[in-house]
């Protein structure tokens, strides 16, 4: 699972990617921490840095295949009483895990979770079913910009420094059949019933404005899990770990 | 919708070196957008609004992914806009624009993410080329290819059913085909007419061969379901009375062929002794089959340097070297239809001597055709670890 190990300190702190990208979704936001925990990116089999061979339709057909992987990647670091920071659909990839394993994490950090894209009676994911079809045809047509070639990618880096020399060309470089599975596992999930009472405390982050996940779905996860904690960003987009890293930072800290 | 106009100067313009710089953004030969590091639109062309349908001056303030189909939203939130922030740049990212009027325009986009020398943070920018007609074409490709793809899977079902009838139907013939062997045997014993011994003789000689050809159909289907060729490998027992039973048998319904066989087998052998009496059982079948009728079949068997060979050779008409590529193929015939059978016999051989670590050749000329076998005498073992 191409897992990178850093920081030290007693609790880890483990960061687990969401659809579409790779472990250095965490570039912003991991190091912050590494001071006081020890720090565990990774990737998902399938993406990134990971053993494509690896990957098995059967076992990462369901979410429970990835919380698995999660699980044996915690166990066999050793983690205990950590905390899970998962982003878009590892947040429900953590629900399972730590429900499965519920030594491993004492604490659980969603950013951007829904637990149904779909729209269902009451229920507004946010997607019609007929929608979600749509998109699992339309990522066929973006073949080619999942695994592209980045050779510009030194020359973009010029001017924004932040982001480093070493920053791998492969940046969110997925196989696109198994991006085109990992979607269909994504966003036809409903793990509405995977949620709900749970030992760990829960932070939920939302962004003041995402199309992927609304405020909406970040209301009904935090009614869902009693005790749970819910911090508005004031971020725009999916993904806060990159938009607006300094209040991500800022609100897992004051959490854990 | 891929029109595009162009429009005079705004009064005021800014020119340098000639070149009016406003004018080349407004009305690009693409579209043109400006976003704040959120994707929110700061500016946008004049093409790029007439192909939406929008007035420019609506344009700014909106989400870049407001502008979107529902999967380009979704594309854009979790792949493109972290790629974009990651890598500085993409290109030739697939798109759905989404006009005023609710009509789709794919196109093609490429963007950077610039300082833009501005304090408000990293600027957005994207050149957007509508590509009806290749997205289209890209489309068809790839229902081509979806279509493709389940055709062979149908295919593949439908060839190993096929297989498998054949496995059933092979198996289920060789219970006749037993009682007439017996039939045969108990009608041997009696006291026969010399015609009647004739008769019975040819009848044996039909029924090895109906065997033989039994055995490879089922070894092929068993190799493409999956199961290979299976050894069962054994040192103990000496491989020169296998070799002998096989040339006797070839040799009794062979009557008028001369064979000759030379046996030269001081060491033990690890290998499939049932197997290697079959494949040379289906080399000198071949032999008797294609070879000058007029001149002998040789078989020379031995045992030197750590090395099992076996050499089959007939004389006649040489194999040309086209044919000669492709003799181990499954079901290759060469010209002589008729004569030839399924195509399977050397086929199987050539498995058999793979399953064995070993290998086999053909060779031909004038002279002669022959065919070597050549296998470790310590079996597959010394390969396989």
């Amino acid at each position: 699972m191409n897992a990178r190990v850093a920081g030290s300190g007693a609790r880890t702190m483990m960061f687990a990617h969401g659809y579409g990208c790779d472990q250095n979704m965490w570039r912003f936001v991991a190091p912050a921490f590494a001071p006081d925990f020890r720090t565990v990116v990774f990737d998902y089999v399938g993406a990134g840095g990971s053993d494509l061979s690896a990957y098995d339709p059967v076992r990462y057909g369901s979410l429970d295949g990835y919380a698995d992987d999660v699980i044996a990647l915690a166990r066999a670091l050793g983690v205990k009483d950590g905390v899970f920071v998962g982003h878009s659909v590892s947040a429900m990839i953590g629900l399972i895990a730590a429900r499965r394993a519920p030594e491993l994490f004492s604490t659980l950090v969603l950013i951007g979770p829904s637990p149904c894209y779909i729209n269902d009676a009451d229920y507004v994911g946010g997607f019609s079913q007929a929608q979600i079809d749509e998109l699992l045809e339309f990522l066929d047509s973006n073949h080619m910009a999942w695994s592209q070639a980045m050779a510009p990618v030194i020359m973009g880096n010029a001017d924004r420094p932040e982001l480093g020399e070493e920053l791998a060309a492969s940046f969110c470089q997925v196989d696109p059949e198994i991006a085109r599975r990992f979607a269909r596992v994504t966003f036809l999930t409903d793990s509405r019933a995977d949620i709900g009472s749970i030992d760990a405390r829960v932070l939920i982050l939302q962004c003041r404005e995402d199309v992927i996940a609304p405020p909406s779905v970040g209301e009904y996860v935090q009614g869902a899990i009693p005790g749970s904690e819910l911090v508005l960003l004031d971020a725009i987009g999916h993904c806060p770990n990159l938009s607006a890293p300094g209040a991500t930072i800022a609100a897992i800290r004051a959490f854990v | 919708m891929s029109e595009w106009r162009h429009h005079a100067p705004e009064a005021g313009a800014q020119i340098t070196n000639g070149l009016d710089f406003e004018d080349l953004f407004e009305n690009a030969p693409c579209g043109y957008l400006v976003a704040d590091g959120d994707g929110r639109l700061l500016r946008t062309n004049r093409t790029f609004a007439e192909w939406i349908g929008l007035d420019p001056r609506d344009l700014p303030g909106m989400r870049m992914t407001e502008l979107l189909t529902v999967p380009g939203k979704i594309f854009y939130e979790t792949h493109f806009a972290p790629t974009l922030r990651m890598r500085g740049r993409l290109s030739e990212i697939a798109l759905d624009f989404v006009t005023a009027d609710q009509r789709k325009i794919p196109a093609l986009v490429n963007a950077v993410e610039s300082s833009g020398g501005t304090e408000a943070g990293p600027q957005l920018r994207f050149t957007v080329f509508p590509a009806v007609k290749r997205r289209g074409y890209e489309q068809d490709l790839i229902d081509a290819r979806a279509k493709a793809e389940a055709t062979i899977v149908t295919e593949r079902a439908d060839g190993e059913l096929r297989e498998q009838f054949i496995a059933v139907l092979g198996h289920d013939l060789r219970n006749p085909l037993a009682s007439i062997t017996s039939g045969i045997q108990m009608l041997a014993k009696e006291s026969l007419s010399e015609r009647g011994q004739k008769i019975t003789a040819l009848m044996n000689g039909s029924v090895v061969r109906a065997a033989g050809l039994i055995d490879n159909v089922l070894d092929f289907a068993r190799g493409r379901l999956g199961g290979g060729i299976t050894l069962s490998l054994s040192s103990r027992e000496p491989l020169e009375p296998v070799l002998r039973q096989v040339v006797a048998e070839l040799r009794s319904v062979s009557p008028g062929r001369e064979i000759a066989a030379r046996y030269e087998l001081p060491d033990p052998v690890t290998c499939d002794h049932v197997r290697i009496g079959q494949l040379l059982s289906n080399l000198l079948g071949n032999a008797l089959t294609h070879g000058a009728k007029d001149q002998p079949v040789r078989i020379d068997a031995t045992t030197a340097h750590g090395e099992l060979i076996i050499a089959v050779s007939n004389g006649g008409a040489p194999i040309p070297a086209a044919a000669l590529e492709k003799l181990f193929q499954p079901f290759f015939r060469g010209h002589d239809r008729v004569r030839q059978g399924l195509g399977l016999g050397l086929h199987i051989a050539s498995e058999i001597a793979r399953a064995h670590g070993g290998t086999l050749i053909a060779r031909s000329d004038e002279v002669a055709t022959t065919f070597v076998f050549t296998m470790p005498l310590c079996g597959v073992g010394a390969d396989q670890k």
